[in-house]
């Protein structure tokens, strides 16, 4: 994939362009504004990354041109602070996803896989599956194989997230913003126990497992045949 | 005297006495002219019956009376005697004794030669008996002078005493309040200098002053407080960061030594990486609490379900907290809402079940309960765990405070710290309970919230 990263600071944007460089993308990095809006509007780009504080013209500003100009190549920001104020004048300009620095790589990289394969419309899915797996979204039902599984509430949005990036690896802060739009670390590692019983209910007795643990990153439901 | 002119309550004593001397002043000259126009008048009347008297006599007994009359009334020796003179219409004197030129008919003041005292003024009435005979009556203005320069003296007596008083009490008050103005302001000084622990000194009367001082004093102890408590965090912030980064340092160091041993870079990198993350996460609390503190934290209030909020807590949580040996229950009232930051609120209520399950040993019951109370909602989590003494309840928000001095246990004790500065944010409070055995945390939010 080709990503431009917008990024005044030499040191973190050398950093994030190998670790992206490693996972197999191309990048373009830039330092200033205007020439992330020139390289974004002449190249077709998979992922923006903008950092939201560089002088002169920020990514706010930058993203806000883009968009305006018609350009709506998939964006995340990097904010300095976990600021509420910064995270929410980032979505309304139109970024796709945050992610507050420091950040660990992994978390860099799933999320950028994410907004890159991120489905055009999804609405008229009905049935999500994943080998044997199905979630019925009309029914609210999961069946893995003739079995029917009840799932609770929270264990069901979890599957259904997972089956939703079916293939990606989703971070522990991916899941804790989707499922219950908590943006900050709640201390108790509340998905490593959703995980457990949601794999104690879908794949406890079958042969194949199909949520993985990404070591060191975070979850994949996958059917590795 | 520029000292004095730069006193504020030398100038309004001034400006006060002056105005009291000008009404005095005024007093004096409407008293002093009703005096003299009353005394006038009186005189005119007197001078006017002497006249319809003498006026009669002539009438009835004829010309030769009215000299007798004269001199015998200009003999008398009483000090209201009049004088008297009958004129010609050559301007000849034909009886009495005052000493004046032939009057015009009428009242006029008048001036005459006193035989003893020179020329003088009266108040004389002529009228013509006859043709050729003209009577001037008039009275010596000389009692009317005597009681208007007494008045006057007494009334200039007064005004330049009036003047002494006001401007001698000015500078008396001016003094006084500058003295005990500078007390505070003596105090207030020393604090500048540097002595934080000084004081305004209260006098014994409770009056304005000694009230002023007593609140001065309050805010000082605000002040101080505050102070102590910044430099307690600055102390703990650099003691926190030290330990975990010499743990760094030293793993970093052990690792290089164990380069050679199979895997142990990577056990290196990843345990560096996760202390490093510790450190990191104290920053994130630490301005994750200037944050909801400043001001603009309250543009995010929007209607929350916190009903749902809660049980979605409470059934993300539950797995979590069983996983780790306690049981978890919540009582939910259903359908409430409130006006605040849902994010917010839900760290708040996330960093209190934390709270509990990272205090209380294995087996321990942890509550979550909401219900609705007066304006507003009472969020409660509830343990049977050991509880915390009554005389640190009040200093668990405290920002570092960790009841454990060796400050070895898990956490950077701004948990509830934060939790204490959403209630705030909220308009509603944090406080702490005993449930003997154990704790209750409750965070109350009211629905409306102070705008300011």
């Amino acid at each position: 994939m080709k990503i431009l990263i917008l990024e005044d600071d030499a040191a973190l944007r050398e950093h994030v362009t190998g670790l992206l460089a490693a996972a197999g993308h191309v990048v373009d990095g830039c330092a200033s504004g205007p020439e992330a809006i020139f390289l974004a509007t002449s190249n077709d780009y998979a992922v923006l990354i903008l950092d939201r504080m560089v002088p002169d013209l920020d990514g706010l500003a930058v993203l806000k041109a883009l968009r305006a100009a018609g350009v709506r190549t998939p964006a995340l920001f990097l904010t300095a602070a976990d600021s509420i104020r910064d995270r929410v004048e980032g979505l309304e300009a139109g970024a796709d996803d945050y992610l507050v620095k420091p950040f660990a790589g992994s978390e860099l990289l799933a999320r950028v896989a994410a907004l890159a394969r991120r489905p055009p419309i999804e609405s008229q899915v009905t049935v999500l599956r994943v080998g044997d797996l199905e979630i019925d979204l009309l029914k609210r039902t999961v069946t893995r194989g003739k079995e029917r599984i009840d799932l609770q509430p929270q264990e069901y949005k979890l599957l259904e997230y997972l089956m939703r990036h079916r293939g990606e690896i989703v971070t522990r802060t991916m899941l804790l913003e989707s499922i219950w739009s908590f943006h900050f670390d709640p201390g108790t590692n509340l998905i490593e126990s959703h995980i457990s019983r949601l794999r104690a209910k879908i794949d406890r007795g079958f042969d194949r497992e199909l949520i993985q643990t990404v070591r060191g990153a975070g979850y994949r439901i996958v059917d590795n045949d | 005297m520029t000292k004095w002119r730069a006193s504020a309550a030398v100038r309004l004593a001034i400006g006060y006495s002056a105005a009291l001397a000008i009404g005095m002043a005024a007093l004096g000259a409407i008293v002093f002219l009703a005096m003299h126009v009353a005394f006038t008048r009186q005189l005119d009347a007197t001078v006017a019956d002497e006249v319809r008297t003498l006026a009669t006599e002539f009438h009835s007994d004829g010309g030769g009376e009215l000299s007798d009359a004269i001199a015998q009334r200009e003999s008398s020796t009483s000090p209201a005697r009049l004088l008297y003179a009958v004129f010609a219409p050559d301007g000849r004197r034909i009886h009495g004794t005052l000493q004046t030129v032939r009057p015009a008919l009428g009242f006029h003041d008048i001036r005459f030669i006193d035989p003893r005292e020179g020329p003088d003024s009266a108040r004389g009435l002529a009228v013509d008996l006859s043709r050729n005979e003209r009577l001037l009556v008039a009275a010596d203005r000389e009692w009317i002078e005597r009681i208007d320069r007494t008045i006057l003296t007494v009334f200039v007596a007064g005004f330049l005493v009036l003047c002494l008083l006001g401007f001698g009490g000015a500078i008396l008050f001016g003094t006084y309040l500058r003295e005990r103005l500078q007390s505070i302001s003596n105090g207030a000084e020393a604090i500048i200098a540097g002595d934080i622990r000084g004081r305004m000194a209260v006098g014994p009367r409770g009056d304005e002053f000694d009230q002023l001082a007593t609140t001065l004093n309050r805010m000082l102890e605000r002040i101080e407080r505050l102070l102590d408590n910044l430099r307690q965090v600055s102390t703990d912030v650099a003691h926190d960061l030290r330990t975990p980064l010499a743990a760094l340092r030293n793993r970093l160091e052990q690792g290089a030594l164990e380069l050679h041993e199979k895997g142990a870079a990577d056990r290196a990198i990843a345990d560096a990486i996760s202390r490093v993350d510790d450190v990191l996460a104290l920053f994130s609390a630490i301005l994750r609490i200037a944050e909801v503190e400043s001001a603009h934290s309250r543009r995010f209030f929007e209607e929350v379900d916190i009903s749902a909020l809660a049980l979605e807590l409470a059934q993300g949580f539950e797995p979590a907290v069983r996983d780790r040996g306690r049981e978890f229950l919540w009582s939910i009232e259903p359908s409430l809402r409130l006006n605040g930051d849902r994010e917010l609120i839900a760290q708040a209520a996330a960093n209190l079940i934390e709270n509990a399950q990272r205090h209380t040993p294995e087996g321990t019951l942890i509550r979550l309960t909401l219900v609705a109370i007066g304006d507003g909602v009472c969020l409660q989590v509830i343990d049977n765990g050991p509880g915390v003494a009554k005389a640190d309840r009040s200093r668990i928000v405290e920002r570092f405070q960790r009841l454990d001095r060796s400050r070895n246990t898990p956490g950077h004790g701004l948990g509830l710290s934060l939790v204490d500065a959403v209630a705030r944010i909220h308009g509603g409070s944090l406080t702490f309970k005993d449930n003997a055995p154990g704790l209750i945390a409750i965070l109350r939010l009211p629905n409306h919230p102070p705008s300011s």
